[in-house]
């Protein structure tokens, strides 16, 4: 099972390598290469994304962190100068050319993003958007997973008396607790987190981490941020991405503490980026 | 010798002067006009306006009812052909058309389109419409409004659709909505305050158009709701009255003049409070 293809050049990865391997990969990219247009962003990655784990990208701006992510629900598909070629792999089959509908497979990998954005309606509504576009519920069904997703989220004792006020009321740390809530209302597998605290302050930044602390017993949460230390305490495992290649990847702990890599360990300690 | 401070302060000052002139000017002539309106309007204002029809020539009496209910079916009928085909070419161009080629195109002749004489589209309504069916109608008038209508409809649309961000759109996409649930529930609702007032605004523009009617809803003297015949309207009767040599008709117009006035002022005042309670609620 290949993991990064520098990784196997080196002794100390293969320890992480053996750890990787007995747990299962939920998402693996196999020689994936990315394009805007002519200009090349993601270079020959291949990966595996741990089941039931946080994993973290991280990098300096521009390494293709983010395009890696949006790759894995093909939200990249929304602009005609962007495509990707390779393979990106869950439950045995490759994602980029999948025949099946492709609203099922993003139901399967729900996705948050770096600017809080509740829809113009209702709290409830929020939530319940996303569940109506694949079940019929009851009133009463319904009022109970919107109440079992604010809880998850954390927000229900904030919400609860107005769920029927307008999403945009809300402060900015509730509202992305309010999309957190919105996208795993739809039972999901997988959570793709694009810089989901960087417009929060740091008590809501906590507030975040705590619930996907709590949610990943569940889901397999893959974040992209740009804080290190939200990295170091929020991962399981990490990937260090660079010019659009992936450099080192590994359990957290190790590569914030004995990175194999110079170039990971100039990263991590703040000469560059 | 003057310094160069001293001449900027100069060229300031004339500068501004200007400024304060035009607007003087401006704003003086537009005064002059409503005043006028107002105070002649006022004085002609008469419950039988809108109790009786109108009158014969040189008949004596007084009333406009069947002029507001013309204009108002005409109206009416406009909206109902002239928004949704406005708001789905609208709709097309923002989240659809984008950049493109023909999107593009598109653009440009809505653009020309907004600005084409009136009476042009009169005459063309007239081509299509009068002349096959033999007679002037007030379908005929209120296809020739809606194509009015339309350009401004798709212009406000597609603007205000396109200041929704795009994160919104990728979230609802996110969750697996397909595109065009996602336009009718979560883009347009976004956009609502500003696509209501693109509809407020052409309602504005076309609720006073005279040249068009000429060649195709002409003018009724009596009370009429038959869509395939002439039909009285306010504008038309205020032309043939303001230019008649009758002391009531001349007052009448004025009055009409008046209510089209302040409908128009109700219509801006209600799609001002429309976006400002949006804003406030962001």
């Amino acid at each position: 099972m290949p993991a990064s293809p520098e990784a196997s050049e080196a002794s100390t990865p293969k320890v992480a390598e053996q750890k990787l391997q007995s747990i299962a990969a939920k998402i693996t990219v196999r020689n994936l290469n990315f394009y805007y247009g002519k200009a090349k962003a993601l270079n020959d990655i291949s990966l595996e994304i741990p089941e039931r784990r946080v994993t973290a990208f991280i990098g300096p701006s521009g390494c293709g962190k983010s395009t890696l992510l949006r790759t894995f629900n093909r939200m990249f598909e929304l602009y005609q100068d962007q495509r990707a070629e390779g393979e990106v792999i869950m439950d045995g089959e490759n994602i980029l050319h999948s025949k099946k509908n492709i609203a099922l497979i993003r139901s399967k990998i729900g996705m948050v993003f770096q600017k809080p954005t509740p829809f113009p309606m209702s709290i409830y509504d929020n939530i319940a958007f996303g569940i109506r576009l694949y079940e019929r519920l009851s009133r009463a069904e319904m009022d109970a997973r919107v109440e079992g997703c604010l809880r998850q989220a954390a927000l229900w004792d904030e919400v609860k008396d107005k769920l029927d006020q307008s999403g945009t009321s809300l402060s900015g740390g509730q509202q992305q607790r309010l999309c957190i809530a919105r996208t795993i209302a739809v039972k999901p597998e997988v959570l793709l987190l694009d810089e989901p605290c960087s417009a929060l302050d740091p008590i809501s930044t906590a507030k975040v981490e705590e619930m996907i602390y709590q949610l990943k017993s569940e889901y397999t949460v893959v974040i992209v941020t740009h804080n290190m230390q939200q990295a170091a305490r929020a991962s399981d495992y990490t990937a260090f991405m660079y010019m659009g290649e992936v450099v080192e990847f590994g359990v957290t702990h190790k590569i914030f503490t004995a990175p194999v890599k110079s170039r990971t360990e100039d990263y991590i300690t703040g000469r560059f980026g | 010798m003057i310094s160069l401070r001293a001449k900027r302060r100069a060229t300031n000052i004339a500068a501004s002067a200007l400024m304060y002139a035009a607007t003087f000017v401006g704003l003086f002539f537009l005064a002059w006009i409503l005043w006028t309106t107002i105070k002649l309007g006022i004085s002609a204002m008469h419950w039988d306006l809108f109790l009786k029809d109108t009158p014969a020539p040189g008949d004596g009496g007084y009333g406009l009812r069947n002029a507001f209910v013309g204009s108002l079916i005409l109206m009416g009928i406009a909206l109902v052909i002239g928004v949704p085909v406005g708001i789905m070419a609208g709709t097309w161009l923002a989240e659809y058309g984008g950049r493109s080629r023909s999107a593009d195109l598109v653009r440009f002749i809505n653009d020309i389109m907004l600005s084409a004489p009136s009476i042009e589209i009169g005459l063309f309504t007239y081509a299509i419409i009068v002349d096959p069916s033999g007679h002037f109608s007030a379908i005929a008038g209120s296809v020739a409004l809606s194509i009015l209508m339309i350009p401004i409809i798709v212009r406000t649309t597609d603007e205000m659709l396109k200041l929704v961000g795009g994160e919104m759109r990728e979230a609802a996409i996110a969750l697996g909505a397909p595109m065009w649930t996602v336009i009718t529930k979560v883009t347009w609702k976004a956009a609502r305050a500003g696509m209501l007032t693109g509809i407020l605004i052409s309602l504005a523009r076309i609720s006073g158009e005279t040249a068009p009617m000429l060649f195709t809803a002409l003018n009724n003297q009596y009370y009429s709701t038959n869509l395939g015949r002439p039909i009285a309207n306010l504008p038309v009767v205020i032309f043939q009255f303001a230019m008649s040599p009758y002391q009531n008709w001349q007052q009448m117009a004025w009055a009409g003049a008046f209510i089209a006035i302040v409908f128009i002022l109700l219509i801006s005042v209600s799609s001002r409070l429309i976006l400002q309670r949006r804003v406030n609620k962001v």
